[in-house]
């Protein structure tokens, strides 16, 4: 739908909904510019000039649950159906909010089946016109069965992945798929305030020396020990998304000093929370790891940052580093990373990815005093997936039925 | 006494860091003449022992007892200021006190005056100044660590390490929860605003509730005096205590108090030991009333190799060593030579006025 398209309708739209609202001058305000002019009224965000529309959830800074109050004051609103296949496991419980028959869905959205492969989806069911598939990572084998559905129902327009990785879906055939139009988007933003959370435990983690805290207590000896303040350290983020700028966030409320490598680095040149910012290249990484005290990998999985934090980085790495991986394992050189824990190249590590998971139990990192290991749980709260598809169910879908501009949008060449 | 009215009379590190003093008004009206009631061979005291010091200012003698001072030479120039670091000095500073009229001001290293509270000491006419704000950030990033060592289950991932066992478990957000902070002073302030940067709900609690606005301070969303301990409790999912040790703080932390909790709540202790009932956080630390607790300190420390603390899993332990950076007392110590004494000579007012009637 263009956009000129989209203001003539929602002009009829914003009166019908004047008319509903009334007395609610505050939400009635805040929709009619919405409608008005829906790409130009999202949040923009100070350190991100180039970005005409916000297009990105932050699950702690945005509204929540606009798109649904619309759809549900004002049904005539809707512009199109959403007609839903999920590619999942059946008994994924963290789906529920969509699969659940007692689930209320938006109006105007209806899920036609559940199923991990081709067959499981009848082919009468192509005659319903299916036009969005919900991605799940508990779908055995997905990144084969995505472009196999997507042959089979190619009235699918829109692509959502539950989680905030999509490497899990990677093959020659995703970027054909999204180059004939059709739109993906993820979790991105879901995750991000548990993961920094993390971070700072980690970094705390070494610099109060826990390990040591742990064996003075077993052997129930009392020997107090200088510790480490996180205040005036640096903390480089190599991967400067979403998980990134939160983790940024609190390491400049501890006062340490925060320096970023991301591809478009012009986007965080007035990040508040970002000290210095440099573009992606072996020089640049080397860089911010001979700068950095702490080191927090936070980037997706893609052809470009496979094996990218390798030994060369490691070579460069600041004495007494902590290097902390919770983006995903293939992106570090996980025998150069033990190589250099073992040298004493780095102090220690805190890692939730690897890259085998779960990780192989003759594997060295399971030995090492000065490695933290959590089993890629550390944003794994007791609601999170639930919240996940509480996101697309109650934040995109009822943006995809009113015709709005959906939230999260990935690209499926560059892989994130 | 001529002093910027503007300028809080407390010193906190990251504030007065960031906005070096530059008020030192007026000329200098008189010496400082120390003694120092400490360890002569604490490397901390460096900066006083070796100086430079100050213009007008000199130190006479290192000691730790009244013999230590008994110099016909000391007692003829008559020393005005005692810096205090001995941890054995309470009886003593009296003693030197009454020994010598002259002495003004008495500066305590240390934040935590209880080491020599007496009726004496707050009694007597000297002013009385400390460390505060010296050690409050990194006490800060403790706090938030203990949170989170128990929100993460840290316990949990060093055992199934040592297992080599995978297996995950949900872990809880600091996001949400709520921190309630028993002693809303210097020490309380900066882990709220930490607190406040994870998107915890903060409450606080104070002994005079009557100067807190709630406008002036964005990291407390609401604050208790005294008599609301225990509703602070029972809404709290972790619960710092960072009160000074008084008569009136000392067992605050009762077995009644530690009753309301939620059974999900952490305890962190960097105040002192004795303000908690130490039995009865044991016995419902064993019987699972609380969560846990991260203690930096204890009511004898060393703790003896006897008490159960040392054995129980839910229990983080520290020997009150969670602000011991290389250069912390050393920081305090130049707080005195470059902030205080300064002040002094010129008869400003003194930064961390001790208040005596309440003892901290």
């Amino acid at each position: 739908m263009t956009a000129t398209t989209a203001v003539a309708m929602s002009t009829s739209t914003a009166r019908a909904l004047q008319r509903l609202l009334g007395r609610d001058t505050s939400l009635q305000l805040s929709l009619t510019r919405r409608f008005y002019s829906p790409t130009s009224s999202l949040p923009k965000k100070a350190w991100d000039p180039h970005a005409s529309e916000y297009k990105y959830w932050n699950r702690e800074e945005s509204k929540h649950g606009e798109a649904s109050y619309v759809l549900a004051m004002s049904p005539e609103s809707v512009q199109k159906e959403a007609r839903i296949l999920c590619l999942a496991a059946e008994d994924d419980d963290a789906n529920s909010p969509l699969t659940n028959p007692s689930s209320k869905l938006p109006f105007g959205s209806r899920l036609l089946k559940i199923g991990t492969q081709p067959t499981d989806f009848p082919d009468s069911l192509a005659s319903e016109r299916p036009n969005v598939l919900f991605v799940s990572p508990s779908c055995p084998h997905a990144r084969l069965q995505l472009p196999l559905i997507m042959h089979k129902f190619p009235t699918i327009e829109w692509i959502h992945v539950r989680s905030a990785g999509i490497d899990f879906l990677e093959s020659d055939e995703l970027p054909k798929i999204t180059n004939k139009g059709i739109i993906m988007t993820n979790a991105k933003g879901q995750f991000s305030s548990s993961l920094a959370e993390y971070v700072m435990l980690a970094c705390s983690y070494f610099a109060k020396n826990i390990p040591r805290l742990l064996q003075q207590k077993k052997a129930k000896v009392w020997n107090d020990f200088d510790i480490e303040e996180l205040r005036g350290k640096t903390m480089g983020i190599v991967g400067y998304g979403d998980i990134g700028r939160a983790t940024a966030k609190l390491a400049s409320n501890y006062g340490m000093k925060v320096v970023a490598l991301r591809r478009n680095p012009s986007k965080s040149e007035l990040d508040p929370v970002c000290d210095e910012v440099f573009g992606t290249g072996k020089q640049n990484l080397q860089k911010l790891m001979s700068i950095s005290d702490y080191v927090v990998c936070s980037a997706p999985s893609t052809v470009e940052t496979r094996g990218m934090v390798n030994a060369d980085a490691f070579k460069a790495s600041k004495p007494n580093q902590v290097f902390i991986n919770l983006g995903r394992g293939p992106v570090i050189d996980e025998d150069a990373l033990v190589a250099s824990l073992k040298s004493g190249a780095l102090k220690g590590a805190a890692l939730d990815v690897f890259a085998t998971e779960p990780l192989p139990t003759d594997h060295e990192l399971w030995d090492m005093d000065n490695v933290l290991i959590s089993p890629h749980n550390m944003d794994k709260t007791a609601t999170f997936m639930h919240e996940a598809t509480e996101f697309f169910v109650n934040e995109n879908l009822p943006r995809f039925i009113l015709g709005d501009t959906l939230l999260n949008p990935v690209d499926a060449t560059l892989g994130y | 006494m001529a002093s910027n009215s503007n300028e809080s009379i407390y010193w906190n590190r990251e504030n007065n860091s960031a906005h070096p003093s530059s008020s030192f008004n007026g000329p200098i009206i008189k010496e400082a003449r120390i003694i120092a009631l400490s360890d002569p061979n604490d490397s901390h005291n460096a900066p006083l022992y070796h100086g430079p010091l100050p213009e007008s200012a000199r130190l006479l003698k290192i000691g730790s007892h009244l013999d230590d001072f008994n110099e016909s030479s000391i007692i003829e120039q008559q020393p005005n200021v005692i810096f205090v670091s001995h941890p054995s000095a309470r009886d003593p500073l009296i003693q030197v006190l009454n020994k010598f009229p002259s002495v003004e001001w008495v500066h305590t290293r240390s934040a935590g005056v209880d080491f020599i509270a007496s009726d004496a000491i707050f009694a007597s006419h000297v002013q009385l100044t400390n460390a505060k704000g010296m050690f409050s950030s990194t006490l800060a990033e403790y706090c938030m660590m203990a949170c989170s060592y128990f929100a993460k289950d840290l316990p949990r991932l060093m055992r199934q390490k040592e297992a080599i066992h995978w297996e995950q478990y949900p872990v809880r957000e600091l996001r949400g929860s709520t921190l309630g902070i028993v002693g809303y002073g210097d020490i309380g302030r900066a882990c709220a605003k930490l607190a406040k940067a994870y998107g915890m709900k903060v409450l606080g609690l104070k002994r005079d509730i009557s100067s807190f606005r709630k406008e002036d301070d964005p990291h407390c969303d609401a604050m208790y005096g005294m008599d609301g301990l225990h509703e602070l409790m029972s809404l709290s999912d972790y619960i710092l205590i960072s009160t000074p040790l008084t008569n009136q703080t000392r067992g605050l932390i009762s077995r009644e108090a530690i009753s309301k909790c939620k059974s999900s709540a952490v305890i962190i202790n960097v105040g002192r030991g004795p303000i908690i009932d130490e039995d009865a956080l044991i016995e419902a630390l064993q019987k699972g009333v609380i969560h846990g607790a991260a203690l930096d300190v204890m009511t004898v420390e060393p703790l003896p190799k006897d008490s159960l603390l040392w054995q129980l899993d839910n229990v983080l332990l520290s020997p009150h060593n969670m602000d011991m950076t290389l250069t912390f007392m050393k920081e305090s110590t130049d707080f005195f030579i470059r902030e205080n004494l300064p002040r002094f000579v010129r008869g400003n007012q003194l930064l961390n006025p001790v208040n005596k009637a309440a003892g901290y």
